[in-house]
C-alpha cells in the first residue's frame, strides 16, 4: 500500500527558505528506499514534498525552447511561489496556457530545488493540478495555513526554549503530542542551526502582516481605512483600466484629491499583499480582476 | 558450480536464517537449475524474503503486510482438510486455523503446516504475512514462515487474553473479538430478516460514547432498552463490515442499564454523545484502521479518474466497462454518477467517495444534466473534465465512514457541505497567538516595504 503524500500548507516566506533534506538525515528505515520522495526541510522543521497553495497568479511565461514549459509566479500575503509545468504535467500546462493573469488559483504540486552554484538555491513547485478559485477559498487558505504555521512555530519555540537536544528533545516533543515526523524535522532543523530564532521572528511578523491584509468582509467595514481603501480602489479603476497605472502619476492624482501620500502608500501595500493588485512592471500598479 | 554459489548461500543464510528448514535453499537451487545466474537468484530471493524484518504487535497488523515477525499466544486452534480441486494432482492438504493473541489484541491465523504448539502455548512466527479474508485481517503462516515455540514468555496468561477487554468505542477494531463497553444508544431500529430460512427479528442501531460511535446489531431481544439509555455491554462480539467494526450482541452477551449515579461518573451524557460530530484532523483518520460517523474538512486537491458518469450492471451494481460486466457479461448498463476525490487538510489526505445524491449536490448538476453534457461533447471524458474544473481546489466538509484497505484510506461520504465558519474570529485568535509586534514603527515599515519590493 502506497500512502498518498499529504499536501502541506506553507507560506511562500517559509517555502523559499526550505532546503533539501539529505536521505541520511532521516531516521526511518524507508529512507534507503529509492521510492521515497525527495524531501525538503524548512528552517522551522517542516518536512515536505507535496504542497497545496492558493494565491494570485501574477506572472506567466512560456520559457520552453523545444517543448512547452510554463513558469508561473503565485503570490501569497508573505511572498511568492514559483511554479513550473512542462510536457510531463499536461493538465497543468493546459491550464497555464489558457488562464488569464491575474487570477486567484489553487495549485497542488511537488517541491523542487535547483542549486546552480553553491550558496544560491532556488525552490520551486512542479505543478500537478491547478484551478481557478474565488477569493473566499484564498482567504480560507491563508487562515488555515496561518493556523498550521503558528502551531508549528509554537512547538518550535517550545523546543528551542526547552534547552534539550538529541534524544532528550525527542522524548520531550513526543510527550507533548508532537507528531514523530515533525519531531524529526525540528531536531534536524536545530542541528543545522542557522539562527532559527531569527527566522521564526521574521515568519511571525510576516504572518501577522499577512493576516491583517485579509479583506474578510469589505461590505460591513465602516472604518475610515476601509473608506480610504475604497476610494483609492475606485481611483485606481478609473485611471488604470486594464493596463495599469503609473505609480507616480497615481500618487499625484490622489494627492490632488486630498489623500496623503502616506495613506496611498499604505493602501497600495495593503492591496499588494492582499493580492488585489500587483506590479506587472516596477512602478506600474494594476488591479486584479 | 558449488564453489560459485557457496558464498551466495552463505550470505542468504546470514540474512534469512536456516535455509534448509524454510525451503529457501530448494528455491535457490531451482532458480539455478533454470539457468538464473547465482547473484541474480540471490537478489530475487533477498527481495522476496529479505529486507529488514519488522517485529510487530497484533494491533499494528494491516492488510497485505509482508515479511514481519510476531509473537503471540494461541487462543484457539483447529484443523480442517482441504480437498484439492478436481483434476489437481496435489494430495488433500490440511489447513490449521485459529486465533493468536498478544497484549494488544487478537488475530485470526491460518497455517498450511502443523504448528509446534497447542492452545495456551506462545509461538514466534518469522516471515509471516497478512491477507484480507471475510472482511478481517488474517495472519498467514506460509511454507516459508519459520515458527518456533517459546517456553517462557512475558505475554499475559491464556485466561487473561481470552477475557473480554473493556474498551472505549474508538479503540474497538479488527484486533478485538470479544469486548466490554459502556455506551449510549443513539439509534435503534427493528428489522425482520431471514436467517437459515427462519424469519427473525434483529435490532440494529448506533452506539456512542465520548470517543466516538459504532454501529451495533443485537440478535436477541433487548427488553427495556431504548434510544437514550446508557448501557453496559459485556462479552459482545466484534464483526467487520466494509472495513468498519460493528458490535454484535449475541445470546452470550450481557446487557444491562447503567444506574443514574453510575451514569453521572461517565465522561459523556446522551446529550453530549448525540451532538453532530465536529471536524477532526485527517491525520487522525490516517492513523486508524477505520472510523465510523466522523467529520473532516479540507480542500479537494484532486478529482480522480473514474469520477463522473459511470454505467452499472443492473444485476449486481458493479461498474461496467463498454457494456460488459465482470460477472454478468454483456448487459444493458444503468447510468449513475459518482465522484472520487482527494480531500486534504494539510495534516493528512484521504480518498472520498461521493455517491450520486451527494455528487449532484456538490457538482451542482443532476445526472440528467451531466448526461446531456456527455452526449453533446465529443470528448468521452467531458463530465470528468468539467468536474475537475469545477471542484479542484474547493473547500468542503464531509461526514461519513472511513476505512483502510489495500489501496489506502477511503472515506465514504454520507453528507457534504461548505463550512461557513467565521474566518474573522479565527484571524483575531491567530493574531493573539502570534503576540504583539515586537518591533513597532520603523523596523516594521522597512519589513513591509521589503515585501513590496519583492512583489515588484
Amino acid at each position: 500500500m502506497l500512502k498518498r503524500e499529504v499536501a502541506k500548507r506553507v507560506f511562500a516566506r517559509e517555502f523559499e527558505a526550505c532546503r533539501e533534506l539529505e536521505k541520511s538525515e532521516r531516521a526511518d528505515s524507508e529512507a534507503a528506499d529509492s521510492k521515497t520522495p525527495n524531501l525538503l526541510i524548512s528552517p522551522m522543521g517542516l518536512i515536505l514534498n507535496r504542497v497545496f497553495v492558493v494565491g494570485v497568479i501574477t506572472e506567466l511565461d512560456n520559457i520552453g525552447t523545444q517543448s512547452e514549459m510554463w513558469k508561473a509566479r503565485i503570490v501569497d500575503p508573505t511572498g511568492a511561489f514559483t511554479a513550473y509545468a512542462g510536457q510531463y504535467q499536461p493538465e497543468a500546462s493546459i491550464f497555464f496556457s489558457t488562464v488569464q493573469v491575474p487570477a486567484f488559483i489553487a495549485l497542488t504540486g511537488k517541491a523542487r530545488t535547483y542549486e546552480p552554484e553553491p550558496g544560491s538555491v532556488f525552490v520551486s513547485i512542479r505543478a500537478e493540478e491547478v484551478n481557478v478559485v474565488d477569493e473566499e477559498i484564498r482567504n480560507r487558505w491563508v487562515v488555515d495555513t496561518a493556523e498550521q504555521t503558528v502551531e508549528r512555530l509554537e512547538a518550535f519555540s517550545d523546543a528551542l526554549a526547552s534547552g534539550y537536544r538529541g534524544e532528550k528533545l525527542r522524548e520531550y516533543l513526543l510527550g507533548k503530542g508532537i507528531s514523530s515526523e515533525f519531531t524529526e524535522g525540528i531536531m534536524i532543523a536545530l542541528e543545522r542551526g542557522r539562527s532559527p530564532d531569527e527566522f521564526a521572528k521574521l515568519l511571525r511578523s510576516s504572518i501577522r502582516e499577512g493576516l491583517k491584509t485579509l479583506d474578510l468582509d469589505s461590505e460591513n467595514s465602516t472604518d475610515a481605512k476601509a473608506d480610504q481603501k475604497e476610494f483609492v480602489l475606485e481611483l485606481l479603476k478609473e485611471m488604470g483600466g486594464s493596463k495599469g497605472v503609473d505609480y507616480a502619476a497615481f500618487m499625484d492624482a490622489a494627492a490632488s484629491r486630498g489623500i496623503s501620500e502616506q495613506v496611498v502608500e499604505e493602501v497600495i501595500r495593503f492591496l499588494l499583499a492582499g493580492g488585489q493588485c500587483y506590479e506587472p512592471k516596477i512602478g506600474i500598479i494594476r488591479l486584479v480582476g | 558450480m558449488d564453489e560459485k554459489i557457496a558464498p551466495h548461500l552463505e550470505e542468504l543464510t546470514r540474512a534469512l536464517g536456516d535455509l534448509e528448514k524454510t525451503g529457501i535453499r530448494a528455491e535457490f537451487e531451482k532458480l539455478i537449475a533454470f539457468r538464473v545466474p547465482p547473484d541474480v537468484a540471490k537478489e530475487s530471493i533477498l527481495r522476496k524474503y529479505g529486507g529488514k524484518r519488522k517485529v510487530l504487535k497484533v494491533k499494528d497488523l494491516s492488510a497485505n503486510l509482508k515479511n514481519f515477525e510476531l509473537t503471540g499466544r494461541i487462543l484457539d486452534i483447529g484443523e480442517k482438510s482441504i480437498r484439492p480441486q478436481a483434476g489437481a494432482q496435489e494430495k488433500p492438504s490440511r489447513l490449521y486455523t485459529g486465533v493468536l493473541a498478544d497484549e494488544t489484541g487478537a488475530v485470526l491465523f491460518s497455517s498450511w503446516r502443523k504448528l509446534p504448539g497447542s492452545i495456551g502455548d506462545v509461538i514466534n512466527i518469522k516471515n509471516a504475512y497478512t491477507r484480507i479474508w471475510q472482511n478481517r485481517i488474517r495472519l498467514s503462516i506460509g511454507e516459508q514462515s519459520p515458527v518456533s515455540k517459546i517456553s517462557d514468555s512475558s505475554l499475559p496468561s491464556l485466561s487473561e487474553l481470552s477475557a473480554s477487554q473493556k474498551k472505549k468505542l474508538i479503540d474497538i477494531g479488527a484486533v478485538d473479538f470479544s469486548v466490554d463497553t459502556v455506551a449510549c444508544v443513539l439509534q435503534l431500529s427493528y428489522r425482520e430478516i431471514l436467517v437459515k430460512g427462519r424469519q427473525s427479528r434483529v435490532i440494529s442501531g448506533v452506539l456512542a460514547d465520548e470517543t466516538g460511535r459504532l454501529p451495533f446489531t443485537a440478535w436477541i431481544e433487548l427488553p427495556g432498552i431504548d434510544i437514550g439509555n446508557i448501557i453496559l455491554i459485556e462479552g459482545a462480539q466484534v464483526r467487520m463490515f466494509r472495513g468498519v467494526p460493528s458490535v454484535n450482541i449475541l445470546s452470550s452477551t450481557k446487557v444491562s442499564s447503567i444506574g443514574l449515579d453510575e451514569a453521572e461518573k461517565l465522561a459523556f451524557t446522551f446529550e453530549s454523545a448525540a451532538k453532530d460530530p465536529t471536524p477532526i484532523k485527517i491525520q487522525e483518520i490516517n492513523s486508524r484502521y477505520s472510523m465510523f460517523d466522523v467529520c473532516i474538512a479540507g480542500n479537494l486537491v484532486s478529482v480522480r479518474p473514474g469520477s463522473g458518469i459511470i454505467s452499472r450492471c443492473p444485476e449486481c451494481s458493479r461498474v461496467i466497462q463498454k457494456g460488459n460486466c465482470r460477472v454478468h457479461g454483456k448487459v444493458e448498463g444503468i447510468w449513475d454518477m459518482r465522484i472520487k476525490a482527494i480531500l486534504d487538510d494539510g495534516t493528512g489526505s484521504v480518498l472520498v467517495m461521493f455517491p450520486r445524491e451527494l455528487a449532484e449536490i456538490i457538482y451542482g448538476k443532476t445526472l440528467e444534466e451531466a448526461e446531456q453534457l456527455m452526449f453533446s461533447d465529443v470528448s468521452k471524458d467531458a463530465v470528468y473534465e468539467d468536474l475537475r474544473r469545477f471542484l479542484t481546489g474547493r473547500y468542503l466538509a464531509v461526514r461519513g465512514n472511513s476505512s483502510k484497505n489495500e489501496f489506502g484510506v477511503s472515506f465514504v461520504a454520507e453528507n457534504a457541505w461548505v463550512p461557513e465558519d467565521d474566518l474573522a474570529v479565527r484571524v483575531v485568535e491567530l493574531l493573539r497567538r502570534l503576540g504583539p509586534d515586537e518591533e513597532e514603527g520603523q523596523e516594521k515599515n522597512s519589513q513591509v516595504s521589503r515585501g513590496g519590493i519583492e512583489l515588484a
